[in-house]
């Protein structure tokens, strides 16, 4: 898959998984593995992008006896999903078109 | 490799990247880790899950920009002395020269790959262009009534197209290459840096 297609809907994918609630790093992991494998380091590079473009924010709470640093969505993050939605629906009706071309061939 | 042990490898592979970086990481490292024995692992499990260091240590080298890396290989660990500063400024002819022409070699090399792309790149516009051109000229003789010169004209024009049909595939391919190369060279520039800092 085209890199930078790829980096996109990483993007999307982790600020899917702190949609609904405050999420921590293994646990984005954890939820996103039924649908996409992802690496530790690849998912640091993402929330550090992420947090740069202010689609999310950091904040550390005590757990267990330890500190573990917790994201939570923002405006911009959830405007990023809805941006996706719809682009994705443009997507689809081009893939719609190329393989009902594919079809008339077959 | 416990997450002790992980975790100094890890210091020990990225020490020549900004201090806080490095402790971010660390951090976030080691909260995966926790989080993975959480779940019922053990140490040495939730460390080899991660996967290695040394794909960590590179991974992350590769994503650092190197003008980040460059100003803190030369940021100085601890405040200097007068007689430090003194004898900066008095080597600096010998010293900034040498970084200048360092740099330079450095800018030299990618100017050279690049214009040998540059230059691939004119000659398949120049053999298009002339196939095109070739062939309208052609054209125009034979109209004109220069049967022969004609036919001559639009055979070296076909000619040219064929090779620029072939030469294409070579640019492209280059480009390819020279894309790789130059992103070695940045890589290469990187573990320099991160070598002489780690071996100090």
């Amino acid at each position: 898959m085209d890199i930078q297609l790829k980096r996109g809907l990483l993007d999307v994918c982790v600020l899917a998984a702190i949609k609904n609630e405050d999420s921590y790093g293994y646990k984005i992991i954890k939820d996103m593995k039924p649908y996409v494998e992802l690496s530790e380091s690849t998912l640091y590079t993402i929330l550090k992008r992420l947090e740069a473009a202010d689609m999310l924010t950091v904040r550390s709470a005590e757990h267990g006896g330890r500190l573990r640093k917790y994201y939570r969505i923002t405006g911009a993050g959830l405007k990023r999903i809805e941006d996706f939605r719809d682009e994705w629906q443009e997507i689809m009706s081009i893939y719609q078109f190329v393989t009902r071309e594919d079809e008339r061939h077959e | 490799m416990n997450k002790q042990e992980f975790l100094a490898r890890l210091r020990e592979g990225l020490s020549g990247l900004p201090q806080d970086d490095v402790a971010e990481r660390l951090t976030f490292y080691g909260e995966i880790i926790d989080d993975r024995v959480e779940d019922g692992l053990s140490e040495e499990a939730a460390a080899a899950e991660i996967g290695p260091v040394d794909e960590i240590v590179s991974q992350t080298i590769a994503e650092i920009p190197l003008p980040k890396l460059v100003r803190e290989r030369v940021r100085p660990k601890r405040p200097m002395r007068a007689w430090e500063i003194a004898l900066l400024a008095t080597g600096s002819p010998l010293w900034l020269s040498l970084l200048i022409a360092a740099l330079a070699v450095l800018l030299s090399l990618y100017i050279v790959i690049w214009a040998v792309i540059l230059s691939l790149w004119a000659v398949e516009a120049s053999f298009a262009v002339c196939s095109l051109g070739g062939a309208a000229a052609g054209l125009w003789l034979v109209c004109r009534g220069g049967g022969l010169p004609g036919l001559c004209m639009i055979s070296a024009g076909l000619v040219l197209a064929g090779l620029s049909v072939f030469l294409f595939f070579g640019c492209r391919e280059t480009t390819k290459g020279a894309l790789l190369l130059t992103g070695r060279l940045a890589r290469g520039t990187k573990s320099l840096l991160i070598r002489k800092e780690s071996a100090q």
